[in-house]
């Protein structure tokens, strides 16, 4: 397994820490973010090789941050949501998200999904 | 009056009274013209109109004209031997004994308000008596016969027109409380979608810990077991608020041409051994000429398999669980009939059950039906129940018979997902 640096934009601290111990248990370097304007500079300051993203932030919609990172030469992005619709994961897929993860999600279902953005790479 | 003039006097009369029963849908306004033009015409102190309550059996004041509030407030100004009479004979009656007449219940009273003289006339639809004009007058008097007939015919068309409105009203009622049922269950399933959402985060974090912290803890201990409850919980919570989002309608069909009876057929595939475990019998009674038309074969399916699990549980050993289809072609519906012969559902419970959360099984979740309920809406169908205690339930299921070229207008919110 190659450790990967993965950002968590989550505006739950509790989701946030999960995710990370979660992952850093897995030997990845995990940063987390709490809003969407702090998700949009992190990414554009530092290179991640994947970001874990909640589409309902509390200043702005998590799809401006795809939007953003699209124009940032594509951070691979899978998208959490607690609106687990069918809809809602077509349009992230839509605006570039490479998976979606509905809400709630057990370690391994995380674990997953980063496996395979990783095999993918 | 010269005949003529009285003539014309009772055809005006006649003639009022039949544009309101042609005009009015409202049960109040026609009884109010009836008394008040009755009254003018025979030239009576004034007249009351009371229709029998079907539910308590009484003759209840509808209408008054001419007649002081102290005598009408007195209550049912005659007995219920009255009402009885009167059904039973189903004929003008006149009372000029007013003290001594059984048929007036406070003769002092009557006498007070100037009354000496009364005239009974039942309204009946079909020989069937369901109210009473009852006219009264100062002073003794002699009818004849054309004054007779025209009270009668009054009286005929009264029924008629209150007939026609009580039709109305009630059909009005019913459309009513199907219109409120819709628009509370559309509020509901709003609000569930509210709350699964918000509870969705909350969720995440339970079951994110809990199953990290489950392998870390050796097997076979209690800590690892009070873990794995915690884990199974939560994923159970998951599957409710998924079933929840269903209801809330956020998941478009996705429909496309289908046989209906093809998706019946599949549905009762998949639940051979339920009738066969529980022993319930299966009478399929499918149309042969089934048209294809427009609809999302998995959800119908999902909705097939709650109505008809439902029935299964519904009944003891040996029951009867009856599917059938038709086409109505005078409403280009499809229809899908679900039927059993269990022990029905108590009227309380059963304006209820397409409520989310509402079950009367231990382990229901109350989701199935309000799910089955948001699907078929989401089809612009309809869903109802009929359901009587001792001898079974029907479910009917009707779906809009379109094809792929009628569908772009009634279907268009579900183009965009179509495309996807």
């Amino acid at each position: 397994m190659t450790p990967m640096k993965i950002l968590v934009v989550d505006d739950e601290l509790v989701i946030c820490n999960g995710c990370r111990i979660i992952l850093e248990e897995r030997g990845h370097v995990v940063e987390t973010c709490m809003t969407c304007s702090d998700g949009i500079a992190a990414i554009q300051k530092t290179r991640y090789d994947l970001v874990l993203l909640d589409l309902k932030l509390p200043d702005q919609d998590g799809s401006e941050l795809l939007k953003a990172a699209h124009r940032n030469n594509g951070n691979r992005i899978i998208v959490m949501s607690g609106y687990a619709t069918v809809q809602s994961a077509v349009n992230s897929m839509k605006l570039g998200a490479i998976d979606y993860l509905p809400k709630p999600f057990t370690d391994d279902e995380l674990l997953d999904v980063v496996k395979k953005a990783e095999d993918a790479w | 009056m010269t005949p003529s003039a009285k003539f014309e006097k009772f055809y005006n009369g006649f003639r009022d009274i039949i544009s309101v029963v042609h005009s009015s849908t409202r049960l109040d306004e026609v009884m109010d013209l009836v008394v008040w033009k009755v009254t003018e015409i025979i030239n009576a102190k004034g007249a009351i109109l009371r229709l029998l309550n079907i539910e308590t059996d009484e003759l209840e004041l509808s209408a008054a004209y001419g007649i002081g509030k102290n005598y009408l407030q007195k209550g049912p100004t005659f007995s219920k031997k009255v009402i009885t009479d009167i059904c039973h004979r189903n004929k003008v009656i006149m009372i000029d004994d007013i003290l001594t007449n059984p048929r007036v219940q406070y003769p002092k009273e009557a006498e007070a308000e100037g009354i000496r003289f009364i005239v009974d006339v039942p309204l009946s639809i079909a020989n069937n008596v369901f109210g009473l004009l009852r006219i009264y007058f100062t002073e003794t008097r002699q009818f004849s016969e054309d004054e007779l007939s025209f009270i009668v015919a009054i009286a005929e068309q009264c029924s008629c027109a209150l007939g026609k409105a009580r039709l109305i009203e009630s059909h009005e009622l019913k459309y009513h409380q199907l219109a409120l049922q819709t628009e509370k269950l559309s509020a509901l399933g709003r609000m569930a979608a509210g709350i699964a959402h918000e509870i969705n985060n909350p969720l995440a974090g339970i079951l994110l810990y809990s199953s990290n912290l489950s392998k870390k803890v050796p097997a076979d201990t209690p800590l690892r077991e009070g873990l794995d409850i915690i884990i199974e919980e939560t994923i159970r919570c998951r599957k409710i608020i998924l079933e929840l989002l269903d209801f809330s309608r956020e998941r478009e069909p996705r429909k496309i041409p289908t046989n209906i009876n093809n998706i019946i057929e599949k549905t009762l595939k998949i639940l051979e051994n339920e009738f066969k475990l529980n022993r319930v019998k299966l009478c399929k009674d499918l149309a042969e000429d089934m048209p294809q038309t427009m609809l999302d074969g998995n959800q119908i399916e999902q909705v097939f398999v709650n109505l008809i699990i439902n029935s299964i549980q519904a009944l003891p050993e040996s029951g009867v669980v009856t599917v059938a289809s038709r086409v109505n072609l005078d409403k280009h519906m499809v229809e899908v009939e679900i039927s059993d012969n269990g022990h029905g559902i108590e009227k309380e419970a059963l304006d209820k059950i397409f409520e989310p959360f509402f079950s009367t099984k231990a382990k229901g979740t109350g989701l199935g039906l309000s799910v089955s309920y948001g699907i078929i809406h989401k089809h612009q169908g309809h869903i109802h129940v009929d359901s009587e205690l001792g001898s079974g339930t029907k479910f009917l299921i009707e779906i809009p018979q379109v094809t792929n070229g009628q569908s772009e207008e009634a279907f268009d919110d579900t183009n965009e997902n179509l495309s996807c």
